[in-house]
């Protein structure tokens, strides 16, 4: 195998696939790229055998057909500190990948292509198609919610529920939990769940820019691939049955109160600064239009900020970790928001008024 | 002079060799091995007959065997090493009411304060040596004592076995500095060589060098060498129930407690390893209750029959359930793709924190039952002894696993100074 291209056109494609790579493997293999190049279109495969990342281009200038692995890590590295503009080739002869670029010559290890591990998808149940924004959206929005190395398993990862007339992402860990829903006309009726495991969600995510294009989802029984121009993503899916969301949304907004979006997220922020470093309490009290928020830490330094408020409930002190109220004001969308609540055990609804496409759950702290 | 501070460090003289040969008349004054039979696994301890062959404890029994031909190896017997022990350390408790025990066969005592009892240090360690030789009916120890709990260790190691070193405060330092850097406390082989490399040999070449040298040489623990080299170390003797480990203002405690277990066969079914992983779950519950903690994270570790060591872990909402911590132990546990056999099974809690933790709730969360009979169980236990009453389902898992010596108090300290 014989390709030459520039350094730019295979850059990007390089360092998302890389992603894909964890820094440590359980078969020597996964650290590398699979590297194939035949019918005038290169393409650069990366896996981890639970999410596996493709990258097709014709851009490249293919003397040999031919396919080998490269060492992932070393291969972007090398690539990424190249001069701007530069052209490099990439030449397999025998067991080892010499890349050269103006003076610069580097000789790699390769493995043989045979032991390198592909996906096996399977037959997708259902197809979609939706704008990348749309897409991009449906995971930012939720997708800071997901737990991480739970025992839960099923909370490492993101709901993806597909049905005749929406589709919606879910993601909790227990202490709050982040939903999303899109109006789409999909094909076919019912209601399809998948979860997304955390490393699928974050390098999906990664993959999509704010280019108007459209991407294909295929979600078969274990697998969920995403194509795009260029590049496809397939991801095993978590085996597990996700929580019964619904039943944790709060439907009693008996009490609620609407702010200043911005407002309110920087004196969360500035309020943090003396909340307990590791539990991040913050205590809320509610009263006729106003809004009281107090942190203090073990040092018993104090922070107290009041913010102007459209409320007009009794009285009610409630305890929140600060840091849940930052990362949802942070990507609610909206000049205001709304929380709602009920009582100071129960949780809260947190959503953007006029703008209901995504909604919050946070369960409070005990102060 | 008086002593600010009189610490002890009992050390019993090749402790399991030592019990086999009391035990059994015919084994004494023979090179004797206690240790597994069947060839495989390390020396556990090696009598002082045998010692001159070159072997000790920790080395490959292959190895001690070709060292030492015809040496004599018997099974160790746990329960009679548990049952003397604790004879050696009610003995010392009559001496002092701050006993800290490091293992079965050695402990600190505090004993400031009872020159008037018992004498001065040399006679102090005199009448402990004799009174652990009468309650066993033979067992030698050997004793340290100075003024910090390093210099007491290194004296107790001084004269082996049956001997006593006294090391006065005020010449514990000219003592050190004639010791070998093997004797610097936290210096394994490869530190040792690090040390030698570096051009120190004895303790008394590291007091003579500067700290900033030996900080730069060796990082944090070049500041720990030049204390313990000057003879300093404010580690108090810890008695039962003193809190071990300092608590981070916010309140979550660094480090981790665990209870692992070298099994007396290797084991391959899911089976054997979910009642190893029970009784696990079981004792660091228990213990992370007595202490007021909460587990945030579970890790299972594997060893394999080559030694090689596998773990996986998780995080968890904070719990101080057995139920909890084995539920998270068995997904675990699925998610090892290691066929076995297994020769150790490990269960540790991890991100220990406090109640504090109670404070977010969670939305799923459904703890009940399972806490409130472990509750229950602690107290039932503490009335009428461990074991009294166990779940039905720990009657079977009996059968699978021997029970080995109770060690979960050496692991406790395992992140002691660091």
């Amino acid at each position: 195998m014989k390709f030459s291209t520039d350094r730019e056109t295979l850059l990007r494609s390089l360092q998302l696939v890389n992603g894909v790579v964890e820094r440590r493997q359980t078969l020597p293999v996964l650290a590398n790229l699979l590297v194939v190049a035949k019918d005038g279109v290169l393409s650069l495969t990366g896996t981890d055998l639970e999410v596996e990342l493709r990258c097709r281009t014709g851009e490249v200038d293919i003397q040999t057909e031919g396919e080998a692995t490269l060492p992932a890590r070393k291969l972007a590295d090398i690539w990424r500190s190249l001069p701007d503009g530069s052209s490099v080739s990439v030449e397999i002869k025998a067991d080892r990948a010499i890349v050269k670029s103006g003076r610069s010559r580097f000789t790699l290890a390769t493995l043989p292509v045979a032991d390198f591990p592909s996906i096996e998808s399977g037959p997708g149940n259902i197809e979609l198609n939706m704008e990348q924004g749309d897409l991009r959206r449906l995971l930012d929005r939720v997708s800071f919610s997901m737990a991480q190395q739970d025992v839960r398993y099923f909370l490492n990862g993101m709901l993806l529920e597909v049905t005749g007339d929406h589709t919606r992402t879910v993601a909790t860990d227990g202490h709050r939990l982040a939903m999303c829903t899109l109006p789409a006309s999909n094909d076919g009726s019912g209601v399809t769940h998948a979860i997304i495991p955390r490393k699928g969600v974050i390098e999906l995510s990664r993959l999509l820019d704010e280019k108007d294009e459209t991407v294909s989802l295929r979600l078969g029984a274990n697998h969920l691939t995403v194509s795009r121009e260029g590049y496809e993503l397939t991801t095993k899916l978590v085996d597990g049955k996700f929580p019964e969301y619904d039943k944790v949304i709060p439907r009693d907004s008996s009490r609620s109160m609407v702010a200043d979006r911005e407002t309110l997220r920087q004196s969360c922020q500035r309020a943090s600064i003396l909340s307990n470093e590791k539990y991040r309490g913050v205590r809320l009290l509610l009263d006729n239009d106003q809004l009281t928020i107090q942190a203090n830490n073990p040092e018993q330094e104090e922070a107290e900020e009041v913010v102007a408020v459209e409320y007009s409930g009794d009285h009610l002190e409630i305890g929140f970790n600060v840091s849940y109220l930052q990362e949802i004001l942070g990507v609610l969308g909206t000049d205001q928001v709304r929380i709602s609540v009920s009582d100071a055990n129960s949780s809260a609804l947190v959503e953007g008024p006029g703008n209901e496409d995504a909604v919050y759950v946070v369960m409070p702290m005990r102060l | 002079m008086a002593w600010a501070k009189v610490i002890a460090h009992a050390d019993l003289d090749a402790f399991y060799a030592s019990a086999e040969q009391l035990d059994n008349p015919e084994l004494r004054g023979k090179p004797l091995l206690v240790g597994s039979t069947s060839g495989r696994g390390v020396v556990l301890t090696a009598s002082y007959e045998a010692r001159p062959y070159g072997v000790g404890s920790a080395m490959p029994m292959a190895q001690a065997l070709r060292k030492c031909p015809g040496v004599l190896v018997v099974p160790p017997r746990f329960e009679r090493y548990q049952e003397l022990s604790a004879k050696v350390m009610a003995t010392f408790y009559d001496f002092s009411p701050r006993v800290e025990a490091i293992s079965l066969d050695e402990a600190f005592l505090d004993m400031t304060g009872t020159e008037h009892i018992f004498g001065p240090p040399q006679q102090m360690a005199e009448r402990l040596r004799q009174a652990v030789f009468a309650a066993t009916g033979g067992l030698t120890i050997s004793v340290g004592v100075s003024n910090t709990k390093y210099v007491a260790k290194v004296g107790s190691g001084f004269q082996k076995p049956n001997g006593i070193t006294v090391v006065p405060p005020d010449q514990a330092q000219a003592w050190l500095a004639k010791q070998s850097v093997s004797r610097l406390w936290g210096a394994g082989p490869k530190t040792q060589s690090r040390l030698q490399a570096a051009g120190y040999f004895s303790i008394g070449d590291i007091a003579a060098a500067p700290l900033a040298e030996l900080m730069e040489q060796f990082g944090s623990m070049g500041e720990r060498f030049y204390a313990l080299a000057h003879a300093q170390d404010p580690r108090p003797v810890r008695g039962r129930g003193e809190a071990r480990g300092e608590q981070d203002s916010s309140g979550e405690r660094s480090g981790s407690m665990s209870s692992e277990r070298t099994l007396t066969r290797d084991v391959v079914s899911r089976k054997d390893i979910e009642a190893h992983l029970t009784r696990a779950a079981d004792r660091l519950a228990r213990r992370l209750r007595s202490k007021s903690w909460l587990a945030g994270g579970v890790r299972v570790k594997l060893k394999t029959s080559d030694f090689r060591s596998l773990t996986r872990q998780c995080s968890c909402t904070p719990t101080d359930s057995a139920h909890d911590l084995l539920q998270a132990a068995l997904q675990l546990l699925a998610g090892f793709d290691e066929p076995g056999p297994f020769r150790l099974v490990g269960l540790a809690a991890h991100s220990l924190q406090t109640e504090a933790s109670r404070a977010q709730l969670d939305m799923f969360a459904a703890t009940g039952p399972a806490r409130r009979l472990e509750a229950v169980l602690d107290q039932v236990s503490e009335k009428f002894g461990t074991g009294a009453m166990q779940r039905a389902r720990d009657l079977s898992a009996n059968t699978l696993v021997k029970e080995p010596p109770n060690l979960d108090f050496m692991e406790d300290l395992g992140d002691e100074g660091s």
